[in-house]
């Protein structure tokens, strides 16, 4: 099971790798953007459409 | 026409009256890109615009920790750890060349829902039928609203309801919805208090929990022991809600160091993103110390007590409060030029213009076009009574010319001090289209203050608007935590009707009024009169009486520990929000009354002095809505009318003016503060115009009502701009209302130049010398507005100033176009 941890856009806090924040970009039909979602480490990422190994 | 207009020159643009384009040109490519994508979170008419979705990140998290709450929490210690995990759990975000971040939603394009303040709020927002909550959320929203149900500040208010008072409430079309319908505030921050970092503040609550937690069990009495455990609850749930907020700094502090170090490749922008980290890291835990700072920190602060409670306006006086910081940066250390200044005011305003909320749809017709109203405060008098205008002050104001928002818009304060390169600034965004800024007078405003509320000249003084008119002191005791104008009147006016017609309302077929006795058998104008004031003062008292109740229910049963936290008086009571006393700046609005003083004009000449027609003639008239009574209704409305400097009609509305000051004084709030009114109108003359009957000004059901609070009749002040102001003028803007609001409009190409300014600038001396409080220009030419009729998409970026607010010409419904365009050009 591909976990977010395993994810380029998974991002350790520094103090607690288990939690980290989930970067992606955005591109919207006005304006582009960067977002972070805060997400665990070891949460289950099988069915994100997003996942890209790292 | 695009191609065109792109390759004149500025000047070209200038002459040409072409500003839209000509502020593309002038904006950098930063400042193009922000504005152009921005996500309005204004409506046209009630929708929202296309693209715009309700976020269910805040009512989500809300409803989990409510759900999952333990019985025996402390109500108060529930809702901050409700919005705490809203701060460390929403999404957050960093547009692309943005340096002011922060949100309160998990995405630009999202409107905040707070789920907890109104189930007629949640209600409209589940059931609004154009798609704002997508089909794959919506049964999730649906579990929220039903979740809430029987739970909101809302509900627990209607238990001290009776019949009346909640059909009334509800129905909007004479009462305006409450606090408990609307749920919205309008938070005045004390800016000298906040300015020492959360750190501070924390430091300063936890030696109150730990005095508080003494003296619990050591005071000498049981009395004063026992009230130690709400306050130390209390003081708990602020620390929450500001460790929270600091934290929420700090998680767009990381997001920034993680696109400088992972993504972004051009070296200028990672530098800025360092920036922004930096910054976030620091404000608002400890205080800031430079400009961006200051205005970071302020953004945070709107964020967090945005997502704890809708927020109906922006209440700031950034060119008093950041010029330490301005004079530092720009003029003693050099960290700044002033151009960067103009670019990072502008930016803050097109920040600005992205926030937006979940409102009712009677309210987002009544506003229709702004996501605010935010005024943003400007100019005025320092505490000594110097002028306050400075170099930071023109930055704004010209900052504004770039960003050309409708939200926000600028109050400038006006004083006999003002100096004149500031004004020449406010005559060029006048100049300009935007409508802003709104002229208030601070010799008439700081009086004005002190007359009502005792507030002390030096506090006094320190006002900022408090939404589109009503200044407040942003001072220790004085700066509001709520929404004053909770109690207020939809449709002024229909007092009249109610006088007519013995508290009967014709229209909606229910006695909304009280028994004042059959008009017809008034044998005096006297009579008539007193009638329409019984009908006025006893809605005035049973609207006031119910805010009195619903601040109480707040106060007791549904406090907001994030808001509570920015007020030194709450900290140093450990008393919430609604329940730590003020000095207050209250305010009752009358929206759209302004025909009340030519109906009673009209009845006194043609019924009573000339007796032309009789009580019942006029009483059959309006019931058949004027039809087959033609001759008859041109007489009413040839009868005397405001703004024409005519004595006859004058002297009925100061005596208005006189009675409404009388009537302030009748009923005390909590603090013992008196209730003065504020006529204006916001877009209400249009929106409410099927809600009120045909009246005797000769105005039919469904013509627009006259906007502002003492703008004349649209077309019928037919003397010209002097002989309006000589009218409002002998109006008492000090002892009789809170504020009124006066609309004109002045021909652009007229006022072009030099010579334009030198006319306006006289102009507003003769409106300032006669204590006339408030004023706010349209200028733009009819041959522009027909044409932004005719093709809208060419004129998006139109702007026009409604009553108390800008919007886009656009994004108005056609009768409010059509009654910006009926207003009188007026021409010196």
């Amino acid at each position: 099971m591909a976990t977010c941890s395993e994810c380029k856009k998974f991002f350790p806090l520094e103090d607690d790798p288990t939690l980290g924040d989930c970067v992606q970009r955005v591109v919207d039909p006005r304006q582009a953007y960067y977002k972070a979602k805060p997400v665990e480490a070891e949460m289950d990422a099988s069915k994100c459409s997003s996942f890209q190994k790292k | 026409m695009a191609q065109v207009e792109i390759k004149k020159g500025e000047k070209e643009l200038l002459d040409d009256r072409q500003y839209w384009w000509w502020a593309e040109k002038k904006r950098s490519p930063r400042l193009n890109y922000l504005r152009k994508g921005v996500w309005s979170k204004a409506t046209k008419g009630s929708s929202w615009l296309p693209g715009v979705k309700m976020d269910l990140e805040n009512a989500r998290r809300q409803t989990r920790v409510f759900k999952e709450a333990p019985p025996s929490e402390p109500f108060i210690i529930t809702r901050a750890r409700a919005l705490a995990s809203v701060l460390d759990n929403m999404p957050v975000f960093i547009t692309d060349h943005s340096r002011i971040v922060g949100y309160p939603g998990s995405a630009p394009h999202l409107l905040t829902w707070i789920c907890t303040g109104s189930s007629t709020l949640n209600d409209d927002t589940i059931n609004d039928r154009t798609g704002v909550i997508s089909d794959e959320e919506m049964e999730e929203a649906r579990e929220i609203e039903r979740f809430w149900k029987g739970r909101t500040y809302e509900d627990k208010f209607v238990q001290y309801q009776n019949r009346k008072e909640r059909v009334v409430g509800l129905m909007a079309d004479y009462a305006a919805p409450g606090r408990d319908i609307i749920a919205m505030d309008y938070v005045v921050p004390q800016c000298d208090w906040m300015y020492q970092g959360f750190d501070s503040i924390i430091a300063t609550v936890e030696d109150n929990i730990k005095n508080g937690e003494k003296k619990m069990r050591e005071s000498p009495t049981a009395e004063e022991q026992v009230s130690y455990m709400e306050r130390i609850d209390t003081w708990k749930a602020m620390k929450i809600c500001l460790e929270a907020t600091i934290r929420y700094a700090r998680r767009l502090s990381r997001l920034a160091k993680i696109l400088a170090e992972n993504f972004e490749t051009d070296p200028k922008r990672r530098q800025e993103l360092l920036k922004i980290s930096e910054t976030c890291y620091k404000v608002p835990a400890k205080p800031p110390e430079h400009l961006w700072e200051a205005i970071q920190f302020d953004q945070i602060v709107q964020v967090a007590y945005r997502l704890e409670w809708h927020n109906g306006s922006w209440q700031w006086r950034q060119d008093y409060w950041h010029w330490p910081f301005y004079e530092k940066d720009v003029l003693e250390e050099k960290n700044m030029t002033r151009d960067e200044v103009v670019e990072y005011c502008a930016e803050w305003m097109i920040a600005a213009y992205g926030f937006g909320r979940a409102y009712l749809r009677v309210g987002r017709e009544a506003l229709q076009g702004t996501p605010g109203p935010y005024v943003w405060t400007m100019g005025g008098v320092k505490e000594n009574g110097e002028d306050a205008c400075n170099d930071l002050t023109d930055c704004y104001l010209e900052s504004a010319l770039l960003a050309r928002v409708c939200d926000p818009t600028f109050g400038f304060r006006y004083s006999a001090k003002t100096r004149t390169e500031t004004l020449r600034r406010v005559f060029e965004c006048i100049r300009h289209g935007l409508g802003y800024p709104s002229i208030r007078n601070d010799d008439v405003l700081i009086p004005n203050l002190m007359h009502w509320f005792g507030h002390p000249l030096k506090e006094a003084r320190r006002w900022v608007h408090q939404a589109c008119m009503a200044p407040a002191p942003d001072t220790k005791w004085a700066a509001p935590a709520l929404r004053y104008p909770q109690p207020s009147i939809a449709t002024g006016s229909k007092a009249v009707s109610m006088a007519l017609f013995d508290g009967y309302d014709p229209l909606t077929g229910m006695n909304t009024g009280i028994k004042t006795g059959d008009s017809t058998q008034f044998e005096t104008f006297d009579e008539f009169y007193n009638a329409w004031y019984e009908q006025l003062k006893a809605t005035f008292k049973m609207l006031v009486g119910m805010e009195h109740r619903g601040r109480n229910v707040e106060a007791l049963f549904f406090p907001k520990p994030m808001t509570s936290s920015l007020f030194e008086r709450c900290i140093e009571t450990g008393q919430n929000s609604a329940l730590c006393k003020e000095r207050s700046s209250l305010w009752f609005t009358l929206f759209v009354f302004g025909d009340t003083g030519d109906c009673l004009a009209a009845v006194k000449k043609l019924v009573y002095d000339e007796k032309k027609y009789t009580m019942a003639e006029l009483k059959k008239a309006i019931e058949a809505n004027w039809e087959g009574y033609e001759e008859m209704r041109m007489d009413f409305v040839r009868a005397p009318k405001w703004g024409n400097d005519d004595d006859y009609v004058d002297r009925i509305w100061v005596k208005i003016y006189e009675d409404l000051g009388k009537m302030s004084w009748s009923v005390r709030d909590i603090n013992g503060q008196p209730w003065p009114t504020l006529p204006e109108s916001i877009a209400a003359h249009t929106v409410q115009a099927p809600k009120i009957g045909a009246l005797p000004n000769g105005r039919r059901l469904g013509d627009p009502l006259y906007d502002g609070g003492c703008s004349p009749g649209h077309g019928f002040d037919k003397k010209g701009p002097t002989a309006v102001l000589n009218s409002v003028g002998k109006l008492d803007h000090v002892g009789s209302v809170r504020a009124t609001l006066l609309n004109q409009r002045l021909s652009p190409a007229q006022l072009q130049g030099e010579k334009g300014f030198t006319m306006w600038r006289d102009y507003m001396k003769t409106w300032h010398d006669l204590g006339i409080n408030h004023v706010q220009f349209n200028m733009v030419d009819n041959e522009t507005l027909y044409a932004a009729q005719k093709e809208p998409e060419k004129y998006s970026e139109l702007m026009v100033r409604i009553a108390g607010y800008s919007a886009h010409f656009v994004e108005m419904n056609k009768i409010t176009q059509d009654s910006i365009i009926a207003r009188s050009v007026q021409k010196f």
